[in-house]
């Protein structure tokens, strides 16, 4: 007799907090605009702090909801409104340069979730509330955020890049590894020693030269 | 041991508050020389006074010191050491060219600090986060001079290291949900912890997570196709910052690749392991030997060649037995010395040439006899010349492959060793030795006297590769043993 799997409320809604997370990664290789890729990787921050939450109640751990707060009011609020107030306002271009246009990149990028998950599927592991492959959605994330940083020309999209990437990174340690105890320490640096120095160097390139964060300036070393 | 540990530490983060505090002044330099060179004198006492063979654990299991990290922790606190004792020197007015000067020293002994750490805490959490320090402090060192092209370069290494070290974090991760069928939910991922577990580790996550650690931290040890990053950061930081990345930075990546290899041996087997650093090893000195012979930057040269002594570091490790790996772990130790003489010397060369093109540079030994003939000395260290120490660690890791069967593995090392030799050896011979040509523009400039504390740094530099070389005291004789019985 067939047995149909039993799915709570805890799993849907984490099933549809990876989707959510999924798509928005996807969405942000169709955004031109700086800004606007910024507040996609608000949205997908907004989905990873969600996950975090539901895991951290559903486990009852209080140091993923910690985590997930922290996650919210950094990534959601902090570093978004930062990079928007700090950089993007103080530059002329706000469309990015694509070395790869957008409906080619969202070919892409679908291929490399697909990647991500034939991947994923190899490795027996389950991940907390999530459906299997659990790793499927951390790791488009990263092959996504890898691509996007490759094809954009602009250090602010390498920015965003580099936050989806860290942020798939994330989302597979509360999937797999929810009782990690250093998570907590270590992701908190994870996010914010980026941004200092995002930040430190930015401040410099910026009293050093230009008006401009394109990297088509950046030419000089080469081989 | 856990005293002498924390004293090295201690010393570097007090250096650290310390130099924020005074600021740009000498006595920066001074505190900073003193303190590292306080703290690798801990570290050998840490070391060979408590016979690191047998692996222990101290401070509630903070810290973990076997042979493994003994050699690294070592080598990265002689190049602290010797760096600090340079910079002392680079930093006076008229000589170095860093514009960015109050936050050097404290952003100096940060470095150092995060590099001490690496090798020596238990949890690789924290492991993790020591290495994503380092990246922290050595790309705003790196943009110290304040060009466009540090800036640039600075840019690209964050951006590379950062992405690579992402990569890291996802290995440590994997590994660690290897561990939990067997070792529970909340454990703490220490080396012994993993390593006793060892056996009953989840093996395609062990597989999966040693490859994601092996190319994430292999970013930052430079290993191709990874490497991007590398030669522009070497090139435009500061020279004595370009040492320390070079002989202390991209063997702390290495030991956090090896650390988690030895954890994925015991679980799938060495050969898995030994496999990928194979292919990385050999593809790093192949392709680094083949770039440098094109270079017209003696920095960039320097840069190449590290990539190569990280290929050849993999690969002895790789072909593995107690011979091969032997030579590998003599040879961080001495690549860590002969590079940072022969940046050193490349500092010397900024310094007085303002270039970095060796086609602007002739005439070196006549115009700087004593910074000719270390610069010199420093390209014939680091390509393996006899006597010195790299000689030494190539042919163990040579006879290595030999006693083996890795025969095809040894003749590439010979062979792109000596590729290697005749694109840095010349280079360097053509712009000490060759006489200049005002006609050609030539630059001849020779502004000032050596500065005492820079020759005292590129002297002790040259002792240890010379030495070590002709002599291996027992107790280090033993610390590489026990490191090639780790993995």
């Amino acid at each position: 007799m067939h047995v149909a799997p039993h799915y709570d409320f805890a799993h849907a809604t984490a099933a549809l907090l990876a989707i959510g997370a999924l798509l928005s990664g996807l969405a942000l290789l169709a955004v031109k605009q700086v800004h606007e890729q910024v507040r996609v990787y608000a949205a997908l921050s907004v989905f990873a702090a969600a996950y975090t939450l539901l895991v951290g109640v559903n486990r009852g751990d209080a140091a993923l909801i910690v985590l997930a707060v922290w996650t919210a009011v950094i990534k959601v609020i902090v570093i978004p409104v930062a990079i928007d107030r700090h950089i993007t306002r103080q530059f002329s271009e706000h469309e990015v340069p694509l070395v790869v246009q957008v409906p080619m990149s969202l070919l892409i990028g679908v291929a490399l979730a697909g990647l991500a998950y034939w991947s994923a599927s190899a490795l027996p592991i389950e991940g907390a509330l999530l459906p299997t492959p659990a790793l499927g959605m951390p790791l488009s994330l990263v092959l996504i955020g890898f691509f996007f940083m490759i094809t954009r020309q602009n250090v602010i999209s390498h920015i965003v890049g580099l936050l989806v990437l860290e942020n798939g990174v994330f989302l597979a340690t509360v999937a797999i590894a929810p009782g990690l105890p250093f998570a907590i320490g270590f992701l908190l640096l994870l996010d914010l020693l980026p941004a200092v120095l995002f930040y430190g160097v930015f401040a410099r390139l910026i009293a050093a030269r230009v008006s401009s964060t394109s990297i088509e300036d950046m030419t000089v070393l080469r081989g | 041991m856990a005293a002498w540990l924390l004293i090295a530490l201690a010393l570097a983060l007090f250096a650290a508050g310390t130099t924020l505090l005074v600021g740009d002044r000498t006595a920066s330099g001074w505190i900073s020389a003193a303190a590292a060179t306080g703290a690798f004198a801990s570290v050998l006492v840490a070391v060979f006074a408590y016979h690191v063979g047998v692996p222990r654990r101290s401070l509630g299991g903070a810290f973990f010191l076997d042979g493994l990290s003994g050699v690294f922790l070592i080598g990265v606190a002689f190049v602290y050491a010797v760096v600090a004792i340079y910079s002392a020197g680079y930093m006076r007015p008229g000589i170095g060219h860093v514009r960015l000067r109050r936050a050097y020293w404290p952003l100096l002994n940060l470095f150092g600090l995060a590099l001490l750490a690496t090798p020596v805490v238990a949890n690789l959490g924290v492991m993790w986060v020591a290495v994503e320090l380092t990246t922290v402090v050595s790309a705003l060192l790196v943009t110290s001079e304040g060009s466009d092209e540090s800036i640039e370069a600075g840019w690209k290494y964050i951006v590379i290291g950062s992405a690579g070290l992402a990569l890291g974090l996802l290995g440590i991760v994997l590994i660690y949900a290897a561990g939990v069928p067997s070792l529970g939910d909340h454990y703490t991922p220490t080396y012994s912890t993993l390593a006793s577990a060892g056996p009953h580790l989840n093996r395609a996550l062990v597989h999966a997570g040693f490859a994601f650690a092996l190319v994430g931290f292999g970013t930052k040890v430079g290993l191709v196709p990874m490497h991007a990053w590398l030669p522009d950061a070497h090139s435009e930081g500061p020279s004595p910052i370009s040492a320390m990345l070079s002989g202390a930075l991209l063997a702390a990546a290495l030991y956090a690749v090896l650390r988690l290899g030895a954890i994925a041996q015991i679980t799938v087997g060495p050969s898995y392991v030994h496999v990928l650093l194979l292919v990385f090893g050999a593809t790093s000195l192949v392709l680094a030997g083949l770039f440098a012979l094109r270079q017209t930057n003696y920095k960039r040269l320097l840069a190449y060649s590290s990539i190569e002594h990280m290929g050849i570091i993999s690969l002895g490790i790789g072909i593995g037995g107690p011979i091969a790996a032997y030579g590998a772990y003599f040879q961080v130790l001495m690549h860590a010395a002969a590079k940072t003489l022969a940046f050193f010397g490349a500092g010397e060369l900024l310094s007085r040439y303002e270039t970095r093109e060796v086609d602007q540079v002739r005439g070196v030994i006549r115009a700087a006899p004593f910074t000719g003939v270390m610069v010199l000395l420093g390209a014939l260290a680091i390509t393996g010349v006899p006597p010195f120490g790299i000689f030494r660690s190539e042919l163990l890791i040579v006879t290595g492959g030999f006693s083996n069967s890795s025969f095809a593995l040894a003749g590439l090392l010979i062979v792109f060793a000596n590729i290697a030799f005749v694109g840095i050896y010349q280079t360097f011979h053509r712009m000490v030795i060759s006489p200049g040509d005002a006609s050609r523009g030539d630059r001849a400039r020779v502004l000032r006297r050596e500065q005492p504390l820079m020759a005292v740094a590129m002297l002790a530099s040259l002792l240890v590769v010379l030495v070590l070389g002709l002599w291996i005291p027992a107790p280090l004789d033993r610390l590489l043993h026990s490191a090639a019985a780790v993995i």
